[in-house]
């Protein structure tokens, strides 16, 4: 049975002008990522990931090529309809969190169901705090922002990035900001999401997350070079112990 | 319409969790508010006042004074002082002004049984009371034969009598003018303290009486205050006057006037343009405060541009609308100008009661200093909260997130 695809790129490419200078970040990119997928991308810095990733979630768009969406052919949408598009079907966690200051766990993860024109969710509280929970954080929900740890922040994200059942997850360098044990945890985390069918797509540079994803794409000078299924994926008990080991001089 | 609430809902959650930067933007729309009804209202009651003070001054009323001109700022007598010669060729042969008195004014010190006051004297004839159309509110004028015996009498104001016999009827008192013993026969009738100057800290005595015991060995009199036979006629007794007094001062054809003649017209259109320089003065003073307040919403909005920026793009990249966007900031806006207005029409109309309760200076609130002041209001909130957040919502997500 073929499975849906979720994201089908031909010859995306994305130049930014600045004055005379032109920066080529993406070039002619093919990519096809299928439902229930969990891609890693890495690549060097500056290398066109995150570019690649914002026209994936509609923040950006491609100055040329052809992209499709859950079936949906992106590059046409008008703004509004782009705004719906990343509203519905899809959940987008920065590096950086971007989270509401000053505002609970909960108003932030309501967020998204605000924004909604389909009507399909009924009680966003509700739905706000079942998202909670499943990033593990009930016990939270009334904090503000500034009264959570990093990894409690990226886990709000998460939850906020999940609150309107979206078909796809991107995340940009989920984990660059916490230290090892909270980056496993976020990794685990999208292991679980996975396992219960979320296509995930994630950016990182650490090898040790990136072996939790189940593809990867490596990207060099705005071109994908390696496109390879990862073998022997890791576990969050196998990353927890490799963490422990003494550092061999 | 659920919609509009949900954002709604938003909009009132945004401003309550950034309190600092609101309270801080109302307080601009507030001052700028407040200063413009203020200023606006205090050109108002000065206008009105001096209007009133001006028609206070008699009915038709014409002034006749010894020419003076300014020197260095100090008016200075020129010609010929007017005197009794004067009054009594005007009072036989004027037609158009029946009612005709000399004032002779001199500050004196007024000592009564339990207080004294430096006050003004006025020296005048029975006709005076008529050409001011002052009111006795007890006791009585004195009459023509005490002017002509030059009686010792006198008529004070309110502020007078609140000096010299507080809480006691002053008829029939005693009281000194400059060491001079007077009789208080009248009380006048409260003209209501004026601000600018009280019309009731004043002590009126025949003119004989006064020139004789009060004012020395000076020639003339200050002025003669004249009523014309009705208002329509206020130009021929000028003309009456003038044509009269040159003959009797005996000037050739070719000289100017040795007196100046000062009609309630004239004196209402000098007025008119004192009070219109204040109302611009004024008007300067609220259009400064307005800047003033503005450009600390500006700054305010300003500073709060970069947060704000990342925060649309931030709502922008979970699926937000630019319309949402707009609807939220455009509530924050009209909801912070309009408490703000409203707050600051109060704390105007307030700030009006306050100067009319410390300086008894009557300060009526002006309808039209509350819209330009609600326009202000409305405008700087609509500009400096709403089209930043209209560039931001315009942008990019991803450009709206990496602002800096
Ligand atoms: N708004 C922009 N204007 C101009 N150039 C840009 C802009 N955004 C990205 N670029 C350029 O595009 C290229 C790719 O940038 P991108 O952010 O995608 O890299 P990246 O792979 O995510 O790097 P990193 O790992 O450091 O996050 C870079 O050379 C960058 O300078
Ligand atoms: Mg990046």
């Amino acid at each position: 049975m073929p499975l849906k695809k979720v994201i089908e790129t031909k010859k995306l490419s994305r130049v930014f002008k600045n004055g005379e200078i032109e920066v080529h970040a993406l070039t002619d990119v093919d990519m096809v990522i299928e439902e229930g997928e969990f891609v890693a991308i890495m690549g060097a810095s500056g290398s066109g990931k995150s570019t690649l990733l914002h026209i994936i979630g509609c923040l950006d768009r491609a100055t040329s090529g052809e992209y499709d969406l859950d079936g949906v052919r992106v590059n046409t949408l008008n703004k509004n309809q782009l705004a719906d598009v990343r509203n519905q079907k899809i959940g987008f966690i920065f590096q950086s969190y971007n989270l509401l200051s000053r505002t609970t766990a909960l108003e932030n993860v309501e967020l998204p169901l605000i924004y909604d024109r389909t009507g399909r969710f009924s009680n966003s509280k509700e739905l706000a705090k079942k998202a909670l929970e499943q990033v593990d954080l009930a016990d939270r929900i009334y904090h503000k922002t500034n009264e959570l740890s990093g990894g409690q922040q990226q886990r709000v994200a998460i939850a906020r990035a999940l609150v309107n059942n979206p078909a796809l997850i991107l995340a940009d360098e989920p984990t660059g900001n916490l230290d090892s044990k909270a980056s496993i945890d976020i990794a685990d985390l999208f292991v679980q999401l996975n396992n219960k069918g979320k296509t995930i797509v994630m950016i990182t540079h650490e090898p040790e997350i990136a072996q939790f994803a189940k593809r990867m794409l490596y990207l060099r000078d705005g071109r994908i070079i390696s496109d390879k299924i990862i073998e022997n994926r890791s576990t969050k008990a196998f990353a927890m112990k490799e963490l422990e080991k003494p550092i061999t001089p | 319409m659920r919609r509009f609430l949900k954002i709604f809902k938003v909009a009132f959650k945004s401003i309550n969790k950034n309190r600092t930067r609101s309270l801080l933007t109302m307080l601009g729309i507030i001052i700028g508010v407040a200063a413009v009804i203020m200023t606006i209202s205090a050109g108002e009651g000065a206008t009105l006042q001096v209007e009133n003070q001006i028609s206070g001054l008699g009915t038709n009323l014409l002034m006749i004074q010894t020419k003076s001109e300014h020197k260095a700022g100090i008016n200075v007598r020129m010609g010929r002082p007017i005197d009794e010669k004067d009054f009594d060729m005007l009072q036989k042969n004027s037609v158009w002004m029946p009612q005709l008195s000399p004032l002779v004014a001199i500050g004196a010190q007024a000592i009564g049984p339990s207080g004294y006051k430096s006050t003004m004297v006025y020296g005048v004839s029975y006709d005076y009371f008529y050409i001011t159309s002052r009111a006795i509110e007890s006791g009585s004028f004195f009459t023509e034969d005490d002017v002509r015996t030059a009686k010792k009498y006198c008529v004070i104001g309110e502020t007078i009598r609140e000096e010299l016999f507080p809480g006691e009827d002053p008829i029939g008192q005693q009281i000194r003018i400059d060491k001079v013993p007077f009789t208080v026969i009248g009380l006048l009738t409260e003209e209501g303290s004026g601000g600018m100057q009280d019309m009731d800290d004043i002590i009126i005595a025949p003119y004989t009486t006064v020139q004789n015991r009060l004012y020395g060995h000076q020639r003339g009199y200050t002025m003669i205050m004249a009523s014309a036979l009705s208002e329509d006629h206020i130009a021929d007794a000028e003309m009456e006057a003038t044509e009269l007094l040159r003959e009797s001062h005996k000037i050739k054809d070719e000289d100017e006037d040795d007196f100046e003649i000062m009609t309630q017209i004239e004196l209402q259109e000098i007025t008119g343009n004192i009070t219109g320089i204040l109302t611009i003065l004024l008007g300067a003073v609220a259009s400064i405060s307005l800047l003033v307040g503005g450009i600390g919403i500006m700054n305010i909005m300003l500073v709060s541009v970069t947060e704000r920026t990342r925060e649309i793009g931030t709502r922008l990249a979970i699926g937000a609308r630019e319309s949402d966007i707009l609807t939220q900031f455009l509530i924050e806006a009209v909801v912070l100008s309009l408490v703000g207005g409203l707050l600051g029409v109060l704390f105007g109309i307030i700030g009006n009661q306050i100067i009319y309760k410390a300086t008894s200076f009557y300060i009526p609130t002006a309808i039209y200093s509350i819209l330009i002041g609600f326009g202000f209001a409305a405008f700087v909130g609509v500009t400096f909260g709403y089209f930043p957040a209209r560039k931001a919502a315009k942008l990019n997500p991803i450009d709206a997130l990496r602002y800096e």
